[in-house]
């Protein structure tokens, strides 16, 4: 390991000529490209979702948190330089943040099942349950909240427009 | 220790020697930003816990963010997916400033950071906007238990919009962690903005070009990109999933 080096100057060491620039100007442009193209597929696929929404489809939660991570590392690789950076200090910016999303990981797994079963452990308002339960039959309307009128106590007719 | 050290131990500890070849700032910069998405990630898994917790009632994204500008039809998160867009162009245009600086292209750090700012104001304009649609809510609203301070008792009434109490979208902790999450983002983005509008007009006034390195520009860009990494995850766990 070289501990010394002859840079007294390191704000200067990254600047660069103007041959070097238009190739990484490219390669800026090609990540770009590409991040877009992920987003607009995770869009469509999202404004795609059927009534009930995509929440159950547990593949395609596995495929966006891949797209996002695949975004995550363009942008700290490229748009933010790290890959080009000397290895330690890659690491030591990227090992304790690794470190703790593994923990994450972890903890959300075990502990999330004790966090979970919202009906016999937590004390919920039935009107969301019925809420929900009418939003997934596919009465959807902006906010969602068309159950009221299946109670037929509340006949206020203030919108017209009702899709599915 | 075999290594071969030309520098004596006084000398290296009196500083002036990086083994990581950054300077001072840029490295605190990211130790900034690494503590910094430690927060977020921490927002985000006591989100998850929260969602996971609440999984049968908590409402769909889909659902809820369905407005667009001047338009009448609900367009489920094309407004998102608008915001998503800009931030992302303006992270491109941020790198391409930087690109420029260390060509020391005055004209190009210019053009570019502009374009940057333009692109954050209307990020946080957007999220403004979201917001207020958020909290107006929907003209249908939803059948809520509200309290009511005359008779001291909870009525059923329709609920329109959102507070840090009830809303018309599902149980109270999706409104509170719409706000914290995208809120504590928002003011992310504007306190960006802020900063590169103070490097902007250090760049017009030729600053950098005196101290022969445009460094501060690559500084402020690498925490805009980590405003653009921070919403890419936000995007992915709030909107998408």
């Amino acid at each position: 390991m070289e501990f010394n080096d002859n840079y007294p100057q390191y704000e200067k060491m990254s600047n660069h000529d103007e041959a070097y620039g238009k190739k990484s100007r490219r390669t800026l442009w090609n990540v770009f490209w590409i991040m877009l193209a992920i987003t607009i597929f995770e869009l469509i696929i999202g404004s795609m979702a059927p009534g009930h929404g995509w929440s159950g489809t547990l593949w395609l939660k596995v495929l966006f948190i891949g797209l996002t991570l695949v975004k995550a590392a363009a942008i700290v690789l490229w748009f933010m330089h790290l890959g080009h950076e000397v290895k330690f200090f890659k690491y030591i910016v990227l090992v304790p943040y690794f470190v703790f999303m593994a923990y994450a990981i972890f903890i959300i797994l075990t502990e999330g099942t004790y966090a979970g079963k919202p009906t016999n452990v937590t004390r919920v308002d039935p009107l969301f349950i019925k809420q929900q339960l009418d939003l997934k039959a596919g009465h959807h309307g902006g906010g969602g909240a068309e159950h009221h009128e299946a109670e037929g106590e509340h006949k206020t007719e203030t919108h017209s427009e009702e899709h599915h | 220790m075999s290594h071969s050290v030309e520098v004596s131990t006084k000398e290296a500890w009196d500083g002036g020697v990086s083994p990581f070849k950054v300077s001072y700032g840029k490295m605190m910069m990211w130790f900034f930003l690494i503590s910094d998405a430690l927060t977020f990630g921490g927002l985000l898994m006591s989100y998850g816990f929260i969602r996971h917790k609440y999984a049968d009632v908590w409402p769909k994204a889909e659902h809820v963010f369905t407005h667009f500008p001047f338009v009448q039809q609900h367009l489920p998160l094309a407004y998102v997916g608008l915001m998503t867009f800009i931030l992302i162009m303006s992270s491109v245009t941020m790198v391409l400033a930087v690109e420029a600086g260390h060509r020391m292209d005055r004209r190009g750090v210019t053009v570019w950071m502009f374009w940057t700012i333009i692109g954050g104001a209307m990020f946080v304009g957007s999220q403004a906007w979201e917001w207020y649609h958020f909290i107006v809510g929907t003209e249908e609203g939803a059948l809520r238990n509200v309290w009511d301070m005359g008779k001291q008792a909870y009525v059923q009434q329709i609920y329109h919009g959102a507070t840090m109490v009830t809303n018309e979208y599902g149980v109270p902790q999706f409104a509170n962690y719409f706000f914290f999450i995208t809120g504590f983002h928002g003011t992310h983005v504007f306190s960006g903005v802020v900063i590169n509008f103070i490097i902007f007009m250090n760049v017009l006034k030729g600053t950098y070009e005196k101290r022969g390195h445009y460094e501060m520009v690559e500084k402020v860009g690498l925490y805009w990109h980590f405003v653009d990494l921070v919403w890419v995850f936000v995007f992915t766990f709030f909107y998408l999933l």
